[in-house]
């Protein structure tokens, strides 16, 4: 009896799957970490962290007009640096990396020249390699500062277009803050010893919204671009409400950019430039350019990066903030790797101050194992002084070993 | 992938048996693109005024010469045709010690020789899954090119100095990908010469002036019985570089089609085996799906 009330159906499905097994693809991995830092740090004495990320990312092209994606993350850790509610993320804005997380959530159509994306994306902007001035709707996990991961944003994205001039417009509704570090944790940087209260973040109501003109000719290509919405890096407000104990609150101020971004492939190397200037209503928030001139250039086996970054402040105001992509300016930037042979690899990066007052270095060795496996082992060197924003993090030298099976 | 003469995107070599194509952008009217240039080229050639008749015969034996090999070159690519070819790729990397590694695309094609635009999408291992390459041809200059790594959600452009590094691993280089216009370079008809038993002419080309190679040079071996190319080696200087051989070449949809490539690379002393599955022609495509916003659609 069961199985005549089931055959249809399983046929049906199967039918179904076989259908859908034309315009469906899926992939994903799960990943364990082993993080050892050599030192402890004034407020985190853990010097071994073992961390395990299952991703699972799924499409469907309905047809030739409509594609679906949706992706998850799931995430366990032995540092609470992920929640330990089991509840399901969508807007990112949790301090800790959520336990399940939905990674990304979208539609898109596509007409002609026209291309619509609604839901949780992940949109990049910019062509520089290290650092992205340009880069407003791309917020971070910032948790270990230097190792850090893109979150994607609720937004709407609307593309119009051939391969020679795009014009992009994204409006976000939903503000998604970078992920800062954990205050009683080592890439905090705080001193021991201070009773330490994070408030409630003040999140921005209202929407951001982006336009980038980009141009794709035979011998460069550039782009100009505009963001008005809200920084997703924070800055902090100080309470002392009684000796040795500070409430935090982190908020976000007004951003309005201006930026733009070249490609140009000279007969040795292809140079790539990135700047914006920034200018904030919020009486706290500076006003300054951040700019990136790098060349690169392949070859055989070998890819070399290097570039300058920099910063112009053409108006100081703010006093606390947390901002990564600023601290990297002033600073000497290059990658380079070299792909040994089809499942072996090596990778270097690097960032050195201008002043010399911060260094930061990782190289990155990893193979394959057949089809499926990977493991990587890296070590990352940070050098300086407590007052450069590099060389603050300098007892957070730490190599990491990482298993990853992808299917 | 090609020799780096008439170049092709991992789009099998095909050849022979002429099927009713459209007219228009890619149709057969580019094929003798150009054949015009020639024949202008020749008539000034023969203008009389101060060359004796023999001197005229002797300067004409040249470039009726290279027009045969441009001829035989144009007829290969006017017989291999289509508006669009899809395919699944299945390699398999073997390196100087052996060691076996495998990969998987599909490959979707936009047109024919020199306008064409190519997606190649890896769907195998896990690890590259979703990664993709963009190639757009020019029948003028060299082709553009764009990767899309989904791990880092960027688009890279391949400068044309990069060009000559491997593809993914792969014993094809960027520049092996594109698939390019005969106008781009100066053919000579070297000879004839058997490849397993079938007698082939041995064409050599060189890009012409202002045209950017990593070699300097190139041999094919094109069948006389079908116009089917079954070798390719391509130099550097005069140092063979990199050999590609198709094989097990069959008839699908009217196109002759290699089914298998072998590209070898000398100095690494590794080859990669391509092997086209459910290769179809003239599958329903969109322009629009052959740009850097469609790239960016991780399917």
């Amino acid at each position: 009896m069961t199985r005549r009330v089931l055959g249809p159906g399983f046929w049906a499905l199967a039918f179904a799957a076989g259908a859908l097994g034309q315009s469906f693809t899926e992939r994903g991995f799960l990943e364990t970490d082993f993080i050892g830092y050599p030192q402890t740090a004034p407020n985190d004495s853990g010097q071994a962290i073992g961390e395990a990320l299952f991703r699972y990312e799924a499409f469907y092209k309905l047809d030739s007009d409509w594609q679906f994606a949706g992706g998850i993350d799931a995430r366990a850790d032995t540092h609470e640096q992920v929640d330990r509610a089991w509840e399901l993320s969508w807007d990112d804005r949790e301090s800790r990396r959520p336990s399940f997380e939905v990674r990304q959530l979208n539609a898109t159509y596509s007409k002609k020249k026209l291309t619509l994306v609604l839901g949780k994306q992940f949109v990049r902007w910019g062509k520089a390699d290290i650092l992205n001035p340009t880069d407003r709707f791309a917020p971070q996990d910032y948790l270990s500062v230097v190792d850090s991961d893109f979150l994607a944003i609720s937004a709407a994205r609307a593309t119009y277009g051939g391969q020679s001039n795009t014009i992009d417009l994204v409006w976000a509704p939903l503000f998604t803050p970078s992920r800062i570090p954990l205050l009683d944790q080592r890439w905090s940087n705080l001193p021991s010893g201070i009773a330490l209260t994070e408030l409630p973040p003040s999140f921005p109501g209202g929407s951001q919204f982006g336009a980038r003109w980009n141009h794709i000719g035979s011998v460069a290509e550039y782009s100009l671009s505009f963001y008005d919405g809200h920084n997703n890096l924070p800055l902090f407000n100080f309470q002392e409400p009684q000796p040795l104990t500070v409430d935090v609150e982190r908020y976000y101020p007004q951003m309005r950019m201006y930026g733009g971004d070249a490609a140009i492939p000279l007969k040795g190397v292809t140079v790539k430039a990135e700047a914006a200037y920034f200018t904030s209503a919020t009486k706290t928030e500076d006003e300054y350019a951040l700019y990136v001139v790098q060349v690169e250039r392949q070859a055989g086996e070998w890819f070399f990066i290097g570039g300058y970054a920099g910063q112009v402040v053409t108006e100081h105001r703010s006093v606390f903030d947390f901002a990564p992509d600023r601290g990297l300016t002033s600073a000497f930037l290059g990658r380079a790797g070299c792909t040994i042979d089809t499942n072996r690899s090596v990778a270097l990066e690097t960032a050195v101050r201008q002043n010399g007052k911060g260094e930061w270095a990782k190289l990155e060795y990893s193979q394959a194992f057949g089809a499926h496996w990977r493991a990587t082992a890296a070590f990352t060197l940070i050098r300086g002084d407590e007052s450069d924003f590099l060389g603050q993090y300098r007892r957070n030298s730490h190599t990491m070993l990482a298993l990853r099976y992808s299917f | 992938m090609s020799s780096a003469s008439w170049g092709w995107t991992p789009v099998p070599r095909p050849t022979s048996t002429p099927v009713a194509r459209r007219g228009g952008p890619g149709g057969p009217a580019q094929t003798w693109r150009s054949a015009p240039r020639l024949r202008e080229h020749r008539s000034k050639l023969a203008r009389p005024g101060g060359i004796g008749p023999l001197a005229c015969l002797l300067l004409l034996a040249v470039p009726l010469a290279a027009q045969d090999a441009r001829q035989i070159v144009a007829e290969s690519q006017r017989r291999g045709r289509a508006d669009s070819q899809r395919y699944e790729g299945s390699l398999e990397v073997i390196s100087a010690n052996n060691k076996v590694s495998k990969k998987h695309w599909q490959s979707d094609r936009l047109g024919s020789y020199g306008n064409s635009k190519a997606l190649i999408r890896f769907t195998e291992p896990a690890e590259v899954k979703g990664v993709a390459l963009l190639v757009v041809n020019h029948p003028e200059r060299s082709s553009d090119q764009w990767m899309w790594t989904p791990a880092i959600g960027r688009d890279r452009r391949i400068a044309q100095q990069d060009r000559s590094t491997r593809f993914f691993g792969t014993d094809f280089s960027f520049e092996d990908l594109e698939e390019r216009d005969v106008g781009q370079f100066d053919y000579s008809l070297q000879g004839e010469e058997a490849i397993d038993g079938a007698p082939c002419w041995r064409i050599e080309s060189k890009p012409k002036e202002g045209k950017s190679s990593q070699y300097t040079s190139s041999r094919v071996w094109i069948r006389k019985d079908n116009y089917v190319p079954v070798q390719y080696e391509n130099y550097v200087k005069d140092k063979l570089v990199r050999r590609l051989a198709e094989k097990d070449i069959q008839n699908i949809q009217g196109i002759w089609t290699a089914r298998q490539l072998e590209m070898t690379d000398l100095g690494r002393k590794s080859r990669t085996i391509l092997k086209l599955e459910n290769v179809r022609y003239n599958v329903p495509m969109k322009d629009a799906d052959f740009t850097v916003q469609a790239l960016r659609r991780q399917m």
